[in-house]
């Protein structure tokens, strides 16, 4: 029996959109419909976004004193960057984390005893998901405590975007000299770090503005020297 | 046939519309069979229903007295169809079926190897579809009409029983780290394409994404059979750019061409992954 049910594009979870089903997604939510929450519809604001428009975004992460990243951004935040920088960098942590601990004890010269550590991914997961979902959702609540307005999916877009140096950083770290790795988590932790703190005083400009920034640095040297600690000793 | 109901009850006015309506449905679906679709291969058979008498007809007007005017609900009391008489019925009786809808073949009393061969070769097909050459493979609708989920688990759990048994240590760790990234992965890199606003059935782009890894099961079978570091990377190489062929066209001519990257890079990383995994079990 080909009785249809009535197809409200915005009552329907993420189920069989068809080719018919894709002029609902032009439909308008109505705010505080909570039905809206299990709907792709809703979401897909956030990843309306091109290759290069990422690939802008993420030469824009690199440089740590510009500031100007939310100038970027804050038309078109998008939530697909920084999900899959995140992903990459666990993925990133669990297998070069891996790579190096095999190099380091090669180098050392006792190469028999290592086995590959699957306990790396689960610890890698939880640590960068944690601190890319947490840490922005902390200064959020912090700076509306505060009185400014701060706008939470652009604090996610751009905490996201701080890790891509991370990523980059993962290959030298191979390296199996000690101090040749601190020295490079270093850097990477502190442009990382400065690049945050520059956009949030760009952000948000007030006499508290100093203590937020700065405790914002120093998160971000404090998850650079875990990276550190944990994946590569 | 609504014309007698008319001496007995007097039914609502709109439900009379809806009960023609609903004859109507019921008999235009007989009528026509299923989908109008042509798939790529012949359809399996029908679904095991419900056996029907179809000489009855499931809004048989009762005999109780009419309601109080008061309340105008209709009575659609069917009393539900009537079974088949009992002394017909035999165990494994074959006849129960024929009076169903259409005239499909029975699935529920047939033997379990016509069933798992049916599968069976529902799957190598759809493997001949996917992960090998074929004129189909270029366009998305043709190339995975019949989809199905058994083969994507049986590779899933295949692979992740090998990647168990390279291991050394901690095996059952490796297990479900390897199920559940290639399993959530999946769901993932589907919702993925869809919220780039990409055009594709859910279930569909499940199915093929655990098709694609048909290659990597058989690198990570050489690889559990052969320890050789150099031979582990060169095969698992050659099955990784295999997957990333065999899921390329789907996902690239699902999304806009702006943002064919964006949907590709993912399903490129979690092969990657998934290859690294394969390389470090030793």
């Amino acid at each position: 029996m080909q009785i249809l049910p009535p197809n409200n594009g915005g009552g329907k979870g993420q189920g069989y959109p068809s080719l018919a089903s894709s002029s609902e997604t032009f439909e308008q939510q109505p705010t505080g419909n909570w039905r809206g929450v299990f709907s792709i519809t809703s979401y897909t604001q956030y990843f309306n976004i091109d290759t290069d428009v990422v690939l802008n975004r993420l030469m824009g992460s690199l440089s740590p004193i510009d500031g100007s990243f939310f100038s970027k951004i804050v038309v078109n935040p998008d939530i697909y960057g920084p999900i899959w920088i995140s992903t990459t960098l666990v993925f990133m942590l669990a297998s070069l984390g891996n790579w190096a601990t095999y190099l380091m004890e090669k180098h050392a010269g006792k190469g028999s005893s290592w086995t590959f550590d699957v306990n790396y991914v689960n610890v890698a997961a939880i640590a960068i998901y944690g601190y890319a979902i947490a840490v922005p959702l902390g200064f959020y609540f912090l700076l509306q405590y505060l009185g400014s307005n701060a706008n939470l999916v652009q604090f996610w877009c751009m905490w996201g975007y701080s890790l891509f140096i991370f990523i980059l950083s993962a290959f030298p770290l191979l390296i199996p000299v000690e101090i040749l790795r601190w020295i490079i988590i270093v850097a990477a932790g502190a442009a990382s770090a400065c690049f945050v703190g520059s956009n949030l005083r760009s952000y948000v400009d007030g006499a508290d503005a100093t203590i937020v920034v700065i405790a914002a640095f120093f998160l971000q040297m404090a998850l650079a020297v875990f990276i550190k600690v944990w994946f590569f000793s | 046939m609504s014309q007698s109901h008319s001496d007995t009850i007097p039914l609502h006015a709109s439900s009379q519309s809806d009960i023609d309506e609903i004859e109507n449905l019921i008999n235009a679906s007989v009528l026509s069979g299923p989908a109008t679709v042509l798939p790529a291969r012949p359809p399996s058979p029908q679904r095991a229903q419900i056996p029907v008498s179809s000489s009855s007809s499931p809004f048989i007007p009762s005999n109780i007295p009419p309601p109080p005017l008061s309340y105008q609900k209709p009575t659609p009391v069917p009393a539900g169809p009537p079974l088949p008489p009992a002394s017909s019925a035999s165990p494994g009786d074959r006849t129960i079926s024929a009076s169903g809808f259409g005239s499909a073949p029975n699935t529920l009393t047939e033997p379990v190897w016509d069933t798992v061969k049916r599968d069976l070769s529902r799957i190598v097909s759809n493997l001949k579809l996917v992960v090998f050459p074929n004129p189909y493979r270029e366009d998305p609708g043709k190339a995975l009409r019949d989809w199905d989920l058994w083969g994507p688990f049986f590779f899933i759990v295949f692979l992740g029983l090998t990647l168990s048994w390279s291991a050394s240590v901690k095996k059952s760790e490796v297990f479900a780290v390897a199920f559940a990234v290639l399993a959530a992965g999946a769901v993932i890199l589907t919702l993925n394409v869809l919220l780039l606003g990409g055009k594709i059935i859910f279930f569909q782009s499940l199915s093929l994404l655990g098709y694609c890894l048909f290659p990597l099961d058989v690198g990570a079978l050489i690889c559990l059979l052969k320890d050789n570091v150099i031979l582990k990377a060169i095969v698992v190489c050659v099955t990784l750019a295999w997957s990333s062929w065999a899921a390329y066209p789907f996902m690239s001519s699902a999304v806009n061409p702006r943002r064919k990257a964006l949907a590709l890079y993912p399903v490129f990383l979690m092969y990657v992954s998934v290859g690294f995994l394969i390389i470090a079990i030793d």
